[in-house]
């Protein structure tokens, strides 16, 4: 392989890695724009998308991407869940919510380890097992089970900004993130608002960890690692901004495999954080973000 | 409307819930009633990243102690006891290891712990050391002089790796370069130097490495760099089993057609479904399955490891990974002592266990060895398996002398023990 071959890779691993943290950290700023609450069980809703897919696709023996719908719909279900029952009365209480999303993310990684044991990851058989050569160099490979991932998550966030930008629901939505008590008096019901980005967000991460079972380690922890990254993201990008974290999803990804790739995995970590650092100091409010007024 | 859940309410259920999960967690796997017991502890990672080298070891145990039981119990002193294993989960961390250290000693009063080593191991030692309690480990990096009760009775870890390197050295001549990629802690820095002196010795010249940590969760550009530099062999050094699992699967992913040498291939029939029965062709390691014909007799010391490794597989299917027989070898050897000491005490038995000559290890009749390396000879150091994959099964293609190759090369290992700070003695 010669050293454009690997510049061409690593640009590969980096878009796929864009797509994936772009959909996950979109989702956990969503629930933060609308409700103020740091939802620490979106790595949780993730990782029930993950498991529910290994059980139905290489347990149960359903289609893989029936596998994935009915994934995605149980963790909307348990996102609903969670609003109305722990998220909805803390909404607009940064500390209560952050207590009982941590909560929430203990008792569904309790609940899988009741449920299908532990141990070492659960195991499947990728749906696909082969790989593309990217512009026809026989280097330069991309399983096809990354490039589904890809195609995911750049549909939903296509159908989210077109959602967001384009519909009078997506408009309500914004104005709640914008300003709650001003969305309620044009008559913007918060509850419904409130409810409506959770299903989305929790479809994101259900999504996401459905499309990723094939590709990762399944375990109930799974999700720890990756809400690590999405909250980097959501400080770089700006707290509460959907375009900040996608700026930062992708300004993230691409640091963190190109220094991966060619100066090792465990100074890539230390340099993405080093990284929000310096984001944060020279604009402490991240890419995107607002500043706050007194 | 007024919620129905309050954060008071919410708070007490939680409180309620963790409450219940730590007694839950603190209670003994199993509990016995007979009047003649020997307990026997295990304390290793049941639950996170070092479950894969904790929990099929805890199956192993429980099938070893069923099978002493079902012929009647122990033999000691002409009196038979059943045997109890209690265990505790570490998940690999130093607090949860001492807290359940203390349970087995002070609360079940075991007569041995079993420990996978390392962190665990570690923040232990002391408190086994003055209380005189005999204790293994699979990692014989964890022994020292100031610990006399601790033993590394069956896996010398990493120093079996330079078997297979040998082994490619001799029977692979075009193999001139090495990649490595391994998780960056202890398991994996003292792999590293060894394979570092592995290499070395055997010829073969590194051209790449990649450390990565425990956050890691896309493996593709770790592979990447590494295949770029178009290494003659890759190995993973000594990492997680699930890390194995999702390297091996990448390098197949983005086409890599070179050997294999690694320390472990856990669960292999797995990596196997997702890469293919071609692609692990000639795969290299180091732990045999038990149904292989050399470990049927022939020198090697594992009653019905055949029957054993049936029993477990038909039991607990796909959990086979490398420890799933170490922790009941180290038992087999373990009753060796106690037949020979007469007793269950475990500062009796120990002195019966150091005197063993030669040690009746798993893979065959071993020496205590470690004085050069850590102070004291407390590893049973002698011959390891080096393990091919063929036709889509592990075989031993030889038994490598580890000790002759330590005795050779002692200076070669230092000497990398030290460049990456790998503490000799533990």
């Amino acid at each position: 392989m010669t050293d454009l071959e690997l510049i061409l890779q690593t640009i590969m691993n980096s878009l796929i890695a864009s797509s994936f943290t772009a959909i996950f950290a979109v989702g956990l700023v969503l629930i933060f724009g609308i409700m103020q609450i740091v939802n620490f069980a979106h790595g949780a809703l993730y990782m029930v998308g993950a498991y529910a897919t290994w059980y139905l696709y290489a347990e149960v023996g359903l289609p893989f991407f029936a596998s994935i719908v009915i994934a995605t719909f149980l963790t909307v279900v348990i996102g609903l869940l969670m609003e109305r029952a722990l998220f909805r009365p803390m909404r607009g209480n940064l500390f209560g919510g952050l207590i009982v999303s941590v909560g929430m993310m203990f008792v569904l990684e309790v609940l899988v380890v009741y449920l299908f044991g532990q141990g070492l990851m659960k195991n499947m058989t990728p749906y696909f097992k082969e790989s593309w050569h990217a512009f026809g160099i026989e280097s330069v490979t991309i399983s096809h089970s990354r490039l589904f991932v890809f195609a995911i998550a750049a549909f939903i966030l296509v159908a989210f900004w077109l959602f967001m930008s384009r519909t009078r629901i997506g408009w309500a939505m914004r104005a709640c993130a914008q300003n709650p008590e001003a969305a309620a008096l044009q008559g913007i019901g918060i509850g419904k608002i409130s409810m409506l980005a959770m299903v989305i967000s929790a479809a994101m991460a259900g999504m996401g960890g459905a499309v990723m079972s094939p590709l990762v380690r399944i375990t109930p922890q799974m999700g720890h690692p990756v809400l690590v990254t999405a909250f980097i993201v959501m400080i770089v990008g700006g707290m509460g901004s959907i375009e900040g974290a996608l700026i930062a999803a992708v300004v993230y990804s691409f640091f963190h495999t190109f220094v991966t790739t060619y100066i090792g995995g465990e100074i890539a970590t230390i340099l993405g954080l080093a990284l929000m650092l310096l984001v944060l100091i020279v604009k402490p409010t991240g890419i995107m973000g607002a500043r706050e007024s007194v | 409307m007024k919620a129905n859940i309050t954060r008071r309410k919410f708070m007490a259920a939680t409180g309620g819930v963790a409450a219940g999960l730590t007694a839950f967690g603190a209670t003994p796997s199993k509990l016995f009633a007979d009047e003649k017991t020997v307990k026997i502890g295990f304390l290793a990672a049941l639950t996170g990243d070092a479950a894969g080298w904790g929990l099929p070891g805890l199956y192993g145990v429980e099938i070893w102690a069923e099978q002493i039981n079902a012929a009647g119990g122990l033999d000691m002193g002409g009196e038979k006891y059943k045997v109890e294993i209690i265990s505790y989960d570490d998940e690999f961390d130093a607090v949860k290891a001492t807290v359940g250290a203390k349970k087995l000693l002070f609360e079940d009063e075991v007569s041995i712990v079993l420990m996978l080593g390392i962190t665990p191991v570690q923040a232990v030692k002391d408190f086994m050391t003055r209380n005189k309690m005999l204790t293994t480990t699979l990692v014989p990096t964890d022994i020292s002089e100031d610990a006399p009760y601790l033993f590394a009775p069956v896996e010398v870890h990493p120093f079996y790796n330079v078997t297979a390197v040998d082994y490619i050295a001799r029977n692979m001549p075009h193999i001139k370069t090495a990649a490595i990629a391994t998780q960056n802690d202890e398991l994996g820095l003292s792999s590293l130097a060894t394979y570092r002196a592995a290499f070395e010795v055997a010829g073969i010249e590194i051209i790449e490495e990649n450390l990565f940590g425990f956050e890691v969760t896309d493996f593709a550009p770790v592979v990447s760099k590494l295949i770029a530099a178009n290494p003659d062999v890759i190995t993973w050094d000594t990492a997680y089993p699930d890390y194995v699992n999702l390297l091996t699967e990448q390098a197949y992913l983005q086409g890599y057609k070179g050997q294999f040498v690694n320390c472990t291939l856990d669960q292999y029939e797995h990596i196997m479904s997702k890469t293919s029965k071609e692609f692990l062709e000639g795969f290299l390691w180091q732990f045999p399955d038990l149904d292989d014909p050399i470990m049927q007799g022939g020198g090697t010391h594992f009653d019905n490891a055949a029957a054993f490794y049936q029993t477990y597989n038909e039991r607990y299917p796909g959990a086979w990974t490398a420890v799933s027989w170490e922790y009941a070898a180290a038992l087999e050897m373990w009753r060796s002592a106690v037949s020979q000491a007469g007793t269950f005490d475990p500062p009796a038995v120990a002195e019966a266990l150091r005197s063993l000559s030669p040690v009746p290890h798993a893979f065959g009749d071993a020496e205590w060895w470690g004085e050069d390396f850590f102070g004291v000879n407390s590893a049973a150091l002698g011959k390891w398996p080096v393990v091919q994959m063929q036709n889509g099964k592990a075989v031993i293609v030889e038994m490598g002398d580890v000790r002759a190759w330590c005795d050779q090369h002692l200076d070669v290992l230092k000497k990398h023990f030290i460049e990456l700070g790998v503490p000799l003695a533990g």
